[in-house]
């Protein structure tokens, strides 16, 4: 008996976010995602002080450099020029702000918005939150690339012009999973008891709904991230989102693709950085899955 | 049951209105004239404008305008298309079909594929196959897809040589629009070349269905993997084996039933972004399919084509989303007392 009460005192002392890390920590992937994760953020915010080369400069006398290990590259140009004499490995950095940060900023700004919305849905009943669960079904099933096309076409293209887009398009989740988890948490007997203790619906809402579901805001903010920086991506790919001088990662490639026989690397190194974008988010949010759900059954 | 469906219907018909009041208000948030993004018409005579203005009611109020469009979409009037001043609904009857053709083969492979190494990967969750399913399931769902069609175009059609990189069909066959089905419209096609036209085609049709079925695959595996775990910690799993009944038995009998019908369910909320997907293969693989033609059209700025395109496409995805839910709650009497 005295052995049980060290061990459940010990649980006690270590508080949820501790036994998360914890968890979290014992898998390899998850950690291996979240140091990629970190590399990308600090790479978005760090990148301008970083890039060897303007990443707009064009250089006319060195078009379509190889990259460095090649017999013909050069060591300045690790990754060699494209057909405008630009560093490839410059624009490559300075993309991270526009694929990654932006899509950050984008999952952030919809994070908000769904949290204000869903908290309203969840709070209130009856007919004005059956109505709005409609609309929300009916904005679910619009593919998000038929709504940036939409958005596009309004407002013409742009990479703000397709943020506002994604944000749009990943709205409705946020705001249906965040409806659904207060609902959960509202029907808790904890609730009912804080609520017969005399508070009232914002204390309800931040001292107990909130710190309950952030693990779930978390999840959900982590799969609409990876959703983001793929659209992102695609949409510059497709030619509707950032536009050609810039250096996002999809633009890039759609600029790179004339050039697939000559320049193969430039098409792969772009999606190759995309690709490891999406995995280190997607790491992350699997092993937070995990983590929570260890957590819960312990 | 019928209460279930009639209240289903309702929403179905709440939704088509919510649906085509967006497509109208489209006409007026577009840029341009709305009467040319009404019909079409990318030059309106002087003498044409009082009929047209009079036939659309454009001297009305937006309600009275709003009727009016309701009933031309019905009667199956959607307009012209700026680009090439064809009927809208003809063109979209054309294109349609690719599209259905290259999502449903990815739909199926993902089925064939995705579920059965989903339930391979939970039977031993800690083994190794099941380490490296869930790995590659993961690769799979992280693949910019875009990036993904480039790399096996640049391996298989411009490395080795093995596969086209555009389009349905060799030029050399013509094969007569019947179904839009190209495999279907090869077999009624009476022609000497059919067994050459079916292979050209498939040759066709392999990569652009791979590149993508890959999505929809791994989510699958996902979703099957985890759905198996959850049902095989049931209690009546456990009732099950303790009545003497074999791994295999229960996995039949009680695991794969249970497992399976959140899955079904799932089809329905992943086909908006199988559409997605599949304009974006369609644009990489010149697929003449819906998505390519409604990218070109913001190329073009054919605003008809894209109102028309937010109609069919919006119709399609709610269509599929609400019978895959009516199927989940036909097979799971839990459901249904909601």
């Amino acid at each position: 008996m005295a052995q049980f009460g060290v061990i459940s005192a010990e649980l006690l002392a270590r508080s949820p976010a501790r036994q998360l890390w914890r968890d979290f920590s014992a898998q390899h992937s998850a950690v291996a995602g979240l140091v990629l994760f970190s590399a990308f953020f600090l790479l978005a915010v760090l990148s301008p002080l970083l890039t060897p080369h303007d990443p707009y400069l064009q250089n006319d006398t060195l078009l379509l450099l190889a990259p460095s290990w090649s017999e013909l590259g050069q060591v300045q140009y690790p990754l060699g020029t494209d057909d405008l004499g630009r560093d490839i490995f410059s624009r490559l950095l300075i993309g991270s702000r526009y694929s990654f940060g932006i899509a950050v900023i984008t999952v952030v700004g919809a994070l908000l918005m769904g949290l204000l919305l869903g908290t309203l849905a969840g709070m209130s009943r009856g007919v004005k939150s059956s109505v709005f669960n409609h609309i929300l079904d009916l904005a679910l099933t619009i593919p998000s690339l038929l709504l940036a096309i939409i958005i596009v076409a309004i407002l013409g293209p742009g990479l703000l012009n397709t943020t506002w887009a994604i944000m749009l398009a990943l709205l409705p989740q946020f705001v249906h999973g965040i409806r659904n988890a207060i609902a959960e948490q509202l029907n808790q007997d904890y609730v009912i008891a804080y609520r017969l203790d005399g508070a009232n619906n914002w204390q309800i809402f931040s001292r107990i709904v909130l710190p309950n579901i952030w693990e779930k805001l978390t999840l959900m903010a982590t799969m609409a991230l990876s959703t983001a920086i793929l659209d992102i991506a695609a949409l510059g790919f497709l030619g509707l989102g950032a536009q050609t001088p810039t250096a996002e990662w999809g633009a890039m490639m759609a600029d790179s693709l004339d050039l697939i026989y000559l320049a193969p690397s430039g098409v792969a190194m772009a999606g190759l950085l995309v690709f490891l974008a999406v995995l280190s988010v997607n790491l992350v949010g699997d092993g937070l899955r995990n983590a929570v759900k260890k957590r819960r059954d312990s | 049951m019928i209460l279930y469906l009639l209240r289903r219907v309702f929403l179905l018909a709440f939704v088509f209105i919510a649906l085509s009041i967006l497509a109208f208000s489209l006409g007026y948030l577009f840029p341009g004239d709305p009467l040319q993004n009404f019909t079409g018409l990318r030059t309106i005579s002087a003498e044409q404008l009082p009929l047209l203005i009079a036939e659309y009611r454009m001297d009305q109020g937006y309600i009275q305008q709003y009727l009016g469009y309701l009933q031309r979409i019905i009667s199956g009037d959607w307009g012209l298309s700026f680009a090439s001043q064809q009927l809208l609904l003809v063109e979209i009857k054309m294109l349609l079909p690719a599209t259905l053709e290259l999502a449903a083969y990815a739909l199926l492979i993902s089925f064939f594929v995705g579920i059965p190494l989903g339930i391979i990967a939970a039977i031993k969750p800690d083994g190794v196959l099941s380490k490296a399913i869930s790995a590659l399931a993961l690769t799979g769902y992280s693949l910019p897809i875009f990036w993904w069609a480039l790399l096996l175009i640049m391996v298989f059609s411009l490395w080795l040589g093995w596969l086209p990189t555009a389009g349905r069909i060799g030029v050399l066959y013509e094969i007569p629009y019947q179904t839009g089905f190209m495999l279907i419209d090869i077999l009624l096609a009476q022609s000497q070349y059919q067994q050459e036209a079916l292979f050209n085609a498939l040759r066709h049709l392999l990569l652009p269905t791979l590149v993508l079925a890959t999505f929809p695959t791994t989510v699958m595996i996902r979703f099957t993997r985890d759905s198996m775990l959850e049902v095989w910690e049931q209690s009546y799993i456990k009732t099950a084996r303790a009545k003497g009944l074999s791994r295999s038995q229960v996995l039949y009998r009680h695991g794969l039933r249970n497992a399976l019908l959140p899955v079904t369910r799932q089809i329905g909320l992943q086909f908006s972004t199988l559409i997605t997907l599949a304009m974006i293969t369609e644009v990489i693989f010149s697929w003449p399919g819906i998505g390519r033609w409604l990218i070109d059209s913001i190329y073009q700025r054919n605003f008809p084509a894209i109102q028309s395109g937010l109609l069919i496409i919006s119709t399609l995805v709610i269509t599929v989303n609400m019978l895959t839910e009516v199927l989940h709650t036909l097979f799971n009497p839990l459901a249904r007392k909601r």
